[in-house]
């Protein structure tokens, strides 16, 4: 295929006149007009439009077809027929070009539908004296569909598209466009026409907002800033998240959770005791609502590294699990998720929550600590929690029970979102750091407690699968093989965790986190 | 890119109608298709309408004086392109032979439209020659029409010998049969008892049908125009059955 060339037509040009111009005049074949549809897809994040592709679906009156372009080029670099449903995920198309390219771009992400458009276009063609087509020209406008609206015209152009080994007859076509109708070529994406005419730009949506914070300020004032945005980064998940259209939502609805509880926990001198008791419970339960979920999402990431973790002549036994682990995704989010976003207590808990953050601050609070500098509290906390988390860490051993590695697990966790949240107050270099000898010490702890769970809950999946009169030798040998892999590397990340721990708590570690986090330390000014 | 040659000694057993049949089906099922017309009588390039000439000819094309990429056309049909005839093919044989190398050149010529492609057809003149040397060396599966007949049948075992004699590394065998006569009982005794290369699983049969032959006239692929008929329906059954075919190891 090679590269078109677009002329942008103004909005009060007639399609069928310049169709009737250059059928009589030009000798070109014109052929019916075609009425289209096109749905355009992308990941929640873009990922195909950070790499200058969009997918597309073409609905005509001859079927489906899927078609990955470049959006400035317009060039067509993988298509499909679709037959059936458009399928959430690029893994589930029919072997191929298409299906291999999307996988490199998208990973696992869901292909989310990002706008629709209708599409009028004439095709017209110059052909040979062997009634070969030479070279395409095609007349189109292009108009938004809107819910409950009538479509809304977005743009007019000509198009004319030469075909390999005929490039000769394109030129011909161009030069009479340009010398005889003045007409002058331009690229436009089209692709971001549309997507911000429908307000649904991946790349072009609203910034995550700052949280301004500063040193002097009163810490209450501070943390209800950075809990403000946490909570409309929970909400923006929300539609997504309902509609279970990619586990990212689910990901980022919990870590905002997490965060709020954390911090809530973590600094909770700053927050009057009813207060802090009436939401700790709210987050708690959310936590617990949202959990299940989550661990399937990650088995169903996981289960493309299961696969590979076996023999290959294992891995059509592994199946049975991977049909389980989506039905019970579906039946969770449908049953538990769902059930719970729509539910009083949860938009109860919303208002509630709202109105706190909303609130005037008391001038004599009863926390203890609300009044204080920002700084000063945040150091303070920072600083107990890694001296507990040395602590900890320091009396577990090679027999020490899991639950040790995993409360400490949750120690890091509250620092690092601690740290991360009031990240602006120190020097970026030395917060940069501290964040990263963290980041390594938790990745092994990481990966110790999910090994733990995932071996408990594999093995109830299997169980499951047994009772479903669907486990036979072939599951039996998968699973098994699966097992004892995930032993392996929870044995192996067990005996990383003694050095990984020797060096988070070395003496330059320590001298780091002691002069960026204890009070009173010579601190650098920010 | 998987490179199919749809070829057989004997000449007029539907090569031609199966290469420019399924290299269509290919492309309109998203795949990436050339179509390299290497019988001198262009025969499919008329089916594609396009002009039976390489600039350079088979010599400028073996000599690499001309990159192959220049020689090809694009079809009427998305994601389907050409390599036309010329009819300076029918002197390939005299050129392979000056060349070094002579058996595994057309495989070299090809290496560079792995990237582009995935699906390369080959419409193969008929005979045992050089050319057809090359073809054996080039092509990961050869694509057999036989007309179920005794002396189609010995024709075939010829060729599964001379293929096993001379050892072409990972070249599998897909024979099928092609002009079925259901009119004739002997065809019809042939094509329900399989035996040799052709016993099951078989990639199918294509019947005699008129329809085919119209490809000539209508200067298209019969599904553009005969989408219903038994013929095309036995087309989309053997690219169905072939593409399980290469999938599996």
């Amino acid at each position: 295929m090679c590269n078109a060339t677009f002329y942008p037509l103004s909005p009060g040009d007639s399609l069928t006149r310049w169709r009737d111009r250059l059928h009589q005049a030009g000798g070109l074949v014109a052929d019916p007009v075609q009425q289209l549809r096109l749905h355009f897809y992308d990941s929640f994040d873009g990922r195909l439009l950070r790499a200058g592709r969009i997918l597309e679906q073409e609905q005509g009156p001859d079927g489906a077809e899927l078609r990955l372009r470049a959006c400035v080029s317009q060039q067509v670099e993988a298509a499909l027929p679709l037959n059936g449903p458009m399928p959430r995920f690029a893994s589930l198309l029919a072997a191929g070009e298409l299906r291999r390219r999307l996988q490199e771009h998208l990973a696992p992400r869901a292909l989310l539908p990002l706008a629709g458009v209708r599409l009028r276009r004439y095709n017209l063609r110059a052909v040979d004296d062997e009634g070969k087509t030479r070279v395409w020209v095609q007349i189109e406008s292009l108009s938004l569909l809107r819910p409950g609206a009538r479509a809304r015209l977005l743009s007019k152009r000509l198009c004319v598209q030469p075909l390999r080994g005929y490039a000769k007859a394109a030129q011909r076509i161009i030069s009479r466009l340009e010398n005889d109708h003045g007409l002058r070529p331009r690229e436009e994406d089209w692709c971001a026409l549309v997507l911000d005419a429908a307000g649904n730009h991946p790349l072009h949506s609203r910034p995550a907002p700052v949280v301004s914070l500063s040193a002097r300020m009163r810490a209450d004032l501070a943390a209800r800033r950075v809990l403000q945005a946490q909570f409309a980064t929970m909400q923006a998940q929300e539609q997504g998240l309902i509609a279970n259209l990619d586990s990212e939502f689910l990901h980022d609805f919990r870590i905002a959770l997490r965060r709020s509880r954390s911090l809530l926990l973590a600094m909770k001198q700053l927050f009057p005791p009813s207060v802090l008791g009436r939401f700790k419970d709210d987050f708690a339960w959310l936590s617990a609502v949202t959990g299940k979920a989550r661990d399937l999402d990650v088995y169903l990431l996981n289960f493309p590294g299961y696969r590979r973790a076996i023999p290959a002549g294992l891995r059509v036994g592994l199946e049975p699990l991977r049909a389980l682990l989506q039905s019970r995704q579906q039946q969770t989010y449908a049953e538990q998720l769902v059930v719970a976003l729509h539910s009083r207590r949860y938009r109860a808990f919303k208002q509630r929550w709202q109105r706190y953050l909303d609130s005037p601050l008391a001038r004599r609070p009863t926390a203890p600590e609300a009044a204080e500098r920002l700084d000063v509290v945040a150091r303070r906390r920072s600083w107990r929690r890694y001296r507990r988390i040395l602590r900890q860490g320091a009396k577990i051993d090679a027999g020490s029970p899991a639950e040790d590695l995993h409360s400490l697990r949750k120690a890091c966790k509250k620092l690092r979102y601690l740290l991360e949240a009031f990240a602006s107050l120190y020097p970026p270099d030395d917060i940069q750091a501290v964040i990263k000898a963290l980041k390594k010490l938790q990745k092994n702890l990481g990966e110790i407690q999910d090994l733990e769970v995932q071996l408990v809950s594999l093995k109830g999946f299997a169980m499951e699968i047994r009772r479903r009169g669907e486990y036979n030798a072939s599951t039996a040998a998968a699973v098994d093989a699966l097992l004892e892999v995930l032993r392996r590397r929870r044995s192996q990340a067990r005996e990383d965790f003694d050095a990984r721990f020797r060096r988070f708590a070395n003496g330059h570690n320590q001298a780091l986190f002691r002069r960026l986090l204890k009070p009173g330390a010579a601190q650098v000014p920010v | 890119m998987i490179t199919l040659a749809c070829y057989n000694i004997k000449g007029g057993v539907g090569k031609t109608a199966t290469a420019v049949n399924l290299a269509y089906l290919a492309a309109l099922g998203g795949a990436r298709t050339l179509l390299w017309d290497l019988d001198p009588q262009g025969a499919a390039s008329f089916c594609y309408r396009v002009k039976p000439h390489v600039k350079g000819g088979s010599s400028g094309l073996l000599r690499r004086k001309r990159k192959l990429e220049a020689a090809i056309k694009a079809t009427d049909y998305p994601r389907l392109d050409l390599l036309p005839a010329d009819f300076s093919y029918r002197n390939m044989d005299l050129l392979l032979q000056r060349q070094r190398k002579p058996g595994t050149r057309l495989r070299k010529l090809i290496k560079p439209l792995r990237r582009d492609y995935d699906y390369l057809f080959l419409d193969c003149p008929p005979g045992l020659t050089l050319v057809s040397e090359n073809i054996l060396a080039a092509a990961d599966a050869l694509l057999l029409p036989t007309i179920p007949t005794p002396l189609s049948l010995r024709t075939l075992e010829q060729l599964a010998a001379f293929c096993a004699d001379e050892a072409y590394d990972g070249l599998r065998l897909l024979p099928f049969f092609s002009l079925v006569d259901r009119r004739k009982h002997l065809q019809r005794e042939i094509v329900a008892r399989p035996d040799g290369l052709l016993k099951k699983p078989a990639l199918g049969s294509i019947p005699y049908a008129s329809e085919v032959e119209q490809m000539g006239l209508r200067r298209a692929p019969l599904e553009t125009y005969g989408h219903a008929s038994a013929a095309a329906a036995a087309y989309r059954e053997l690219w169905s059955r072939l593409q399980d075919a290469l999938a599996m190891p």
